[in-house]
C-alpha cells in the first residue's frame, strides 16, 4: 500500500506543482497572523521547528471583498439519536449558540457534511432541529455519513440539491457534492442499506474502497459555473473531502483529483474548505489552498502517512474531554481584503503542537489494515 | 532466544485451551517443546493468533454480535462510539509505548490498563475483565495492527 501511495503523491506532485508554481502572492501569510499565532507562546525550539510553517488564521486574499463580512463553519456533528448519545447533540448546542451569537453576525454557515451518523432519519431530523438555533442562511453539503443508509433520499428532501454556487460580496462560493458516486459495493454482495452503511460509516473500512469523488458531470457543471467568473477573482469551493491527495485509504482525497485541478487551473485564487479529516489541516496544490476543519464530534489522528509538510499539526488532544481537539470555525473577510480562518477549538487556549510532545505521531507508529471487515461474509 | 522457548513463549503469551489443544495434537503432550517445529505447528500456531486479531478487530470497530459472542456486549460503549472511531487502523494507540505513566489515569499503566479507561471513559461503558478474551482479543489486533512499530515503553 505504501509503495502505491507514494506513487500516487509523485505522480500528484509532477502534475500539480511544476517548478515555481504557487497560490497567487495576494495569498500569502500575513505579519498579523504570524504573531497572534502560537508561535508568541512556543519555546525557542519549536520557534525554530516550526518558523517556515504558515500558520492558516489568516488568509490574505486581495479583491476578494467589496464588503467586509463573516461566514461560520460547522461539519461532521455525526450525530445519534438522542436517547443514545448526548454528548455530540451538546457540542452542535454549543456550536449553533456560538455561531448565533456572534458579533457582527456572520452573513451565512456552511455546513459541511456529516451530519448524522448512521444516516437515520431521526439523526438527520436532530440536525435540522439543533440547527435551528442558527437565524442566518444556512447552506448544506452531504457527507458519506449522511447518504448511503437510503442513497440521499432524506438528505435530498431536507436540503434539496448536493452541489450549488452562489455569489457574495465579490467571491464566487460553490458547494461540491463528493460523497454520492462510490463505486457500488453492496448489490453483488446483497447488502441491507444497514451493511452498505456500515461499510461507509467506518474510516478504516476496507469494503466500501475509494469513494470520494466528484464525477464527470459535476465537474463539467464546476467548469459552466466558472467560466463567466474573472481568473483573477476569488473562488471558495466547499467539500466534504479535501481535493488533492492525503490518505486514499480513509478517503482523505477525492480519486479524481486530477480532473479537478484541471478544471480549476485557469484560475488565481481558488481555496478549498474542506471536512470530513477532523483535523487542522493545510496545504497547497499548485494555486489551490486547502484548509482542513475540524469536526464537532471527535477528532481522527493525523493519517500514518502524507500529511502535508504545510501543515502545522494541531495539538495532541486529550481523550478525556469530550470537547478537546473538536470545535467549529469563523472565516473572516475583512476591510482590508484578508480572509481569517480561525478554529475555535474548545478545549484549547493553543490549536497548535507546541513542543514535538505535542504531536500525535510523537510516538512513531507503522500501522496496517484491518482485516476482519473483508472476511466471511463478504469474502 | 531458542526455536524451543519461542514456542514456549507465544504459547504462554496467548495461552489459549483451544491452541493448546491443538499443539498437543500435533507434538504429543510430553514432547511439546522436545522436538524440532513442524510447518504444521506454525501454521495452527499463527492461525489461533489471527482467529483472535480477527476477534479483536471486529470489537474494535463496533461489531455487536461478536461482542456479544464474548459476553462483552452490555460492557464496551454506550454512546454508540466504537474504539476504532478515534484511532482507525489502531493507530494513536501506541502499545509498543506500554507500560507507562499514563497521564489521563495518573498511574503506571499497562494497555490493558489504558484500554479499559478508554471503554470507561470517552465510550462511557463498562470495565471489562483483564483477563477475558476480549481484552486479549483487543490487545492481539491492537499489537497486530501496530506490527513494525518499535517498542518505545515509558513514552508520553
Amino acid at each position: 500500500m505504501s509503495d502505491e501511495l507514494d506513487r500516487i503523491r509523485r505522480e500528484m506532485h509532477s502534475v500539480l506543482q511544476p517548478e515555481g508554481v504557487r497560490p497567487d502572492d495576494s495569498l500569502k501569510i500575513t505579519r498579523r497572523t504570524f504573531i497572534h499565532g502560537s508561535l508568541v507562546f512556543g519555546a525557542a525550539t519549536v520557534g525554530q521547528a516550526f518558523a517556515w510553517w504558515p500558520l492558516l488564521n489568516t488568509l490574505d486574499i486581495a479583491h476578494a471583498a467589496e464588503t467586509p463580512f463573516k461566514f461560520a463553519w460547522i461539519s461532521d456533528t455525526h450525530l445519534y439519536p438522542r436517547s443514545l448519545n448526548t454528548r455530540f447533540v451538546d457540542k452542535v448546542v454549543r456550536a449553533a449558540q456560538e455561531v448565533q451569537a456572534m458579533d457582527p453576525p456572520a452573513d451565512f454557515l456552511i455546513f459541511g457534511g456529516d451530519l448524522a451518523q448512521l444516516g437515520k432519519i431521526e439523526e438527520l431530523e436532530l440536525g435540522v432541529d439543533l440547527l435551528k438555533e442558527i437565524k442566518i442562511p444556512k447552506h448544506y453539503i452531504p457527507g458519506e455519513h449522511d447518504w448511503y443508509l437510503d442513497m440521499g433520499k432524506k438528505w435530498g428532501e431536507l436540503f434539496g440539491q448536493p452541489n450549488w454556487t452562489f455569489d457574495h460580496k465579490g467571491v464566487r462560493f460553490i458547494g461540491l457534492d463528493t460523497v454520492s458516486r462510490g463505486p457500488d459495493y453492496w448489490t453483488a454482495k446483497n447488502m441491507t442499506p444497514e451493511e452498505r452503511m456500515g461499510h461507509m460509516a467506518t474510516l478504516d473500512g476496507t469494503v466500501a474502497g475509494p469513494w470520494a469523488g466528484v464525477g464527470r458531470d459535476q465537474l463539467d457543471w464546476m467548469e459552466k459555473t466558472l467560466a463567466d467568473w474573472d481568473k483573477q477573482r476569488p473562488v471558495v469551493i466547499f467539500s466534504h473531502n479535501p481535493l488533492y491527495e492525503y490518505y486514499p485509504p480513509w478517503n482523505f482525497w477525492v480519486r479524481d483529483w486530477r480532473e479537478v485541478h484541471e478544471v480549476l487551473k485557469p484560475y488565481a485564487k481558488v481555496t478549498n474548505i474542506h471536512g470530513h479529516v477532523h483535523q487542522v489541516l493545510y496545504n497547497e496544490i499548485g494555486t489551490l489552498r486547502s484548509i482542513g476543519m475540524l469536526a464537532t464530534s471527535w477528532p481522527w489522528p493525523y493519517a500514518p502517512e502524507g500529511l502535508p509538510k504545510l501543515t502545522k499539526p494541531m495539538i495532541r488532544v486529550d481523550p478525556g474531554d469530550p470537547y478537546d481537539g473538536v470545535g467549529w470555525s469563523k472565516i473572516d473577510v475583512a476591510a482590508n481584503d484578508q480572509l481569517e480562518t480561525e478554529y475555535i477549538m474548545w478545549g484549547r487556549k493553543e490549536v497548535f503542537v507546541q513542543s514535538p510532545e505535542d504531536h500525535d505521531k510523537h510516538v512513531s507508529e507503522v500501522i496496517r489494515p484491518r482485516i476482519a471487515d473483508n472476511m466471511w461474509p463478504y469474502r | 532466544m531458542t526455536t524451543h522457548s519461542k514456542i514456549r513463549c507465544s504459547l504462554r503469551r496467548f495461552g489459549l485451551v483451544g491452541g493448546i489443544a491443538i499443539a498437543a495434537v500435533f507434538a504429543g503432550p510430553t514432547s511439546a517443546h522436545k522436538d524440532p517445529v513442524k510447518q504444521e505447528q506454525l501454521k495452527l500456531y499463527q492461525e489461533v493468533f489471527m482467529e483472535e486479531v480477527r476477534k479483536g478487530d471486529l470489537l474494535f470497530h463496533g461489531d455487536q454480535k461478536m461482542a456479544e459472542q464474548l459476553g462483552v456486549a452490555d460492557d464496551l460503549s454506550k454512546t454508540g462510539m466504537a474504539c476504532a472511531m478515534c484511532h482507525p487502523m489502531a493507530s494513536d494507540t501506541h502499545p509498543q509505548s506500554f507500560p507507562k505513566f499514563q497521564a489521563q489515569i495518573a498511574k503506571f499503566a499497562t494497555l490493558r490498563d489504558m484500554i479499559n479507561w478508554c471503554i470507561e471513559k470517552p465510550n462511557q461503558g463498562v470495565k471489562i475483565d483483564p483477563e477475558s478474551e476480549a481484552m486479549k482479543a483487543l490487545e492481539a489486533y491492537i499489537t497486530w495492527s501496530n506490527t513494525g512499530s518499535v517498542l518505545q515503553p515509558g513514552k508520553f
